[in-house]
């Protein structure tokens, strides 16, 4: 089992502040995935190169030239809130 | 021994070099530094669900030109990996960079000091990387522009070699200079395209084992380099002194203030989750790509320097100050292929350009005299048109000015005086009104030669041709 300590260090790097029931929350949801991540550890793959998914014959580079994507004001959409050209977001204070 | 010199700092840079590419490492989006805020950004530098990056052939071109230029191992094969962390300006929530085999190792470079001497600093690895985004913090919120995102880098990471601020800061600009005359990255740092980060600890002198590491960020400017490094240094010692236990931690140069802040503590690598980008193949480079590589290898600064000390009979120093940048060298050898005299050529660039340049805060490429106007300037002097005293002042006319050495010749009437009948009798009347010096030059005080030099080129403001003036002055008084 995961223990506080442990959960908390996740979340701080996540930048989450989590409530005591959460803490407890994912101190069971985070070891159950832990859990899952042993089994998978029992498949062999110690000879398995790790791009193996990848086609050998694709061609690995693009040339160097530019082409502005014709409407990256669409891409912008999504985001709650716009400022400036910018998303804007609340104020990000880096903590110690 | 004061308590400071007691210990010594070990420091290693890690720097950021945005790659000279058109595109982006990732995508077709241009890279172009100051358009307009999200211009220039696309599904794949934004992390839009099913978008797939590809590599740019040219960034891995520039990033093995560095390789070949800092006396690097280049891998033939390397792997990217995901650098999970978050922050708004990094949109996947992970960075593409390379880890466990970056695509070169084991450099050095030899970095040159004022008095001589030289000191090797070793070369970790160089890796590629994606840039991330920016976040400017106003009072309301923070605005992020993705217009950096994905933006080509190469990660240059040091040996701990270096033991003061100014070694760090030589070392700094070194690794700029061989970057720029390599056409690899343009070295800009108030703009951000050429970074450093330093790792900072400090040891008592004659002790192995390291101190804690620091790591110092946020230094973007070269000014900036070794006084937030002296700063950190001293920081250290005195809470060492004190009986603290240094910390392991990020700390921010803050400019404003001169002191270094904490920023966070350190992650460990393992906080990254490090782990194989599956989305990009294994980067391979062949034998024959890495040659043609090497043979398109613009010239370096070492090999600039050396040409210029074979072709120019330059001393080591000069050759060094020359190929300092790029574009200082293409200045003097602009000069030199003009005015046909090389040792000149150096000394006018080094002593009074360089010199004036400094004074008013100005780089090279923004020269208010041209290579042109300077070798035409040192051709005047070399026919015997003006003396090299008289062509200070038409370089310090022309400086500020930006005219021409000829207009400004004409102009005041600098002409050199180089008809001895004028001469003649400026140096009579100089003889005549100073009858005892004469009288004891001829009595055999011949030294005094050079007083009757000086006055006649005080009475003819500098014009009188030096060498036409000595004959003369030595045949009238030998009469």
């Amino acid at each position: 089992m995961l223990n506080r300590e442990e959960v908390l260090k996740i979340a701080k790097l996540a930048r989450l502040t989590l409530t005591e029931e959460e803490i407890g929350f994912y101190q069971k949801q985070l070891t159950r995935v832990l859990g899952h991540i042993q089994d998978l550890n029992q498949v062999p793959t110690g000879t398995t190169a790790f791009v193996q998914h990848i086609p050998s014959d694709a061609e690995p580079f693009r040339k160097d030239d530019a082409e502005p994507f014709p409407s990256p004001l669409d891409l912008m959409k999504n985001a709650p809130s716009v400022e400036n050209n910018s998303f804007l977001l609340p104020t990000i204070v880096e903590h110690s | 021994m004061s308590t400071i010199e007691k210990y010594e700092s070990v420091i290693g840079l890690e720097i950021h070099a945005q790659l000279l590419t058109v595109s982006k490492m990732f995508c077709r989006c241009p890279n172009r530094f100051g358009s307009l805020p999200n211009t220039q950004i696309c599904p794949i530098c934004t992390a839009q669900p099913g978008a797939l990056p590809v590599i740019n052939k040219k960034a891995v071109e520039l990033g093995v030109r560095a390789a070949i230029a800092l006396n690097c191992q280049t891998h033939l094969e390397s792997i990217f990996a995901r650098k999970n962390y978050y922050y708004p300006d990094l949109p996947k929530g992970y960075q593409i960079t390379q880890y466990e085999q970056p695509f070169c190792t084991k450099g050095e470079v030899f970095v040159r000091f004022k008095n001589g001497d030289e000191k090797r600093i070793g070369i970790t690895r160089i890796h590629f990387e994606e840039d991330a985004g920016k976040s400017n913090h106003e009072s309301y919120g923070t605005l992020v522009n993705l217009n950096r995102s994905g933006v080509p880098l190469i990660e240059i990471v040091s040996e701990p070699d270096m033991r003061t601020a100014h070694e760090a800061g030589q070392y700094l600009r070194t690794i700029r200079g061989i970057l720029r005359y390599a056409d690899i990255c343009d070295g800009n740092m108030e703009e951000g395209n050429f970074r450093c980060d330093a790792n900072i600890s400090v040891r008592l002198k004659g002790t192995e084992k390291f101190g804690t590491r620091v790591e110092l960020k946020n230094i973007n400017s070269f000014r900036f380099v070794e006084k937030a490094i002296e700063y950190e240094v001293q920081r250290q010692v005195l809470a060492v002194e004190d009986g603290e236990k240094i910390i392991q931690q990020t700390r921010s140069w803050n400019s404003a203030k001169n002191i270094t802040e904490v920023m966070r503590e350190k992650e460990n690598a393992h906080d990254y989750r490090y782990f194989p980008e599956p989305d990009l193949p294994s980067l391979v480079i062949s034998v024959e790509w890495l040659d043609k590589i090497r043979a398109e290898m613009p010239e370096l600064p070492k090999q600039a320097a050396e040409r210029f000390k074979k072709s120019f009979e330059l001393s080591d120093y000069d050759a060094a100050v020359l190929t300092s940048s790029k574009e200082m060298a293409q200045y003097f050898e602009k000069v030199v292929a003009e005015s046909k005299n090389g040792k000149s050529s150096a000394n006018w660039v080094m002593n009074e350009l360089l010199g004036r340049l400094n004074a008013v805060g100005k780089e090279i490429e923004s020269s208010p005299v041209t290579a042109g106007q300077l070798s035409e300037l040192i051709v005047k002097i070399d026919s015997g048109q003006i003396s090299g005293k008289i062509a200070k002042t038409v370089f310090e006319e022309m400086f500020a000015t930006g005219k021409d050495a000829s207009s400004i010749i004409t102009e005041k009437g600098f002409v050199q005086i180089s008809d001895p009948a004028a001469l003649e009798n400026a140096i009579r009347k100089v003889i005549e009104s100073h009858p005892s010096q004469t009288a004891e030059y001829r009595a055999g005080k011949i030294k005094l030669l050079g007083f009757f030099v000086g006055q006649v080129m005080k009475e003819t403001q500098g014009q009188a041709n030096p060498a036409l003036l000595n004959e003369l002055v030595k045949k009238l008084l030998d009469q």
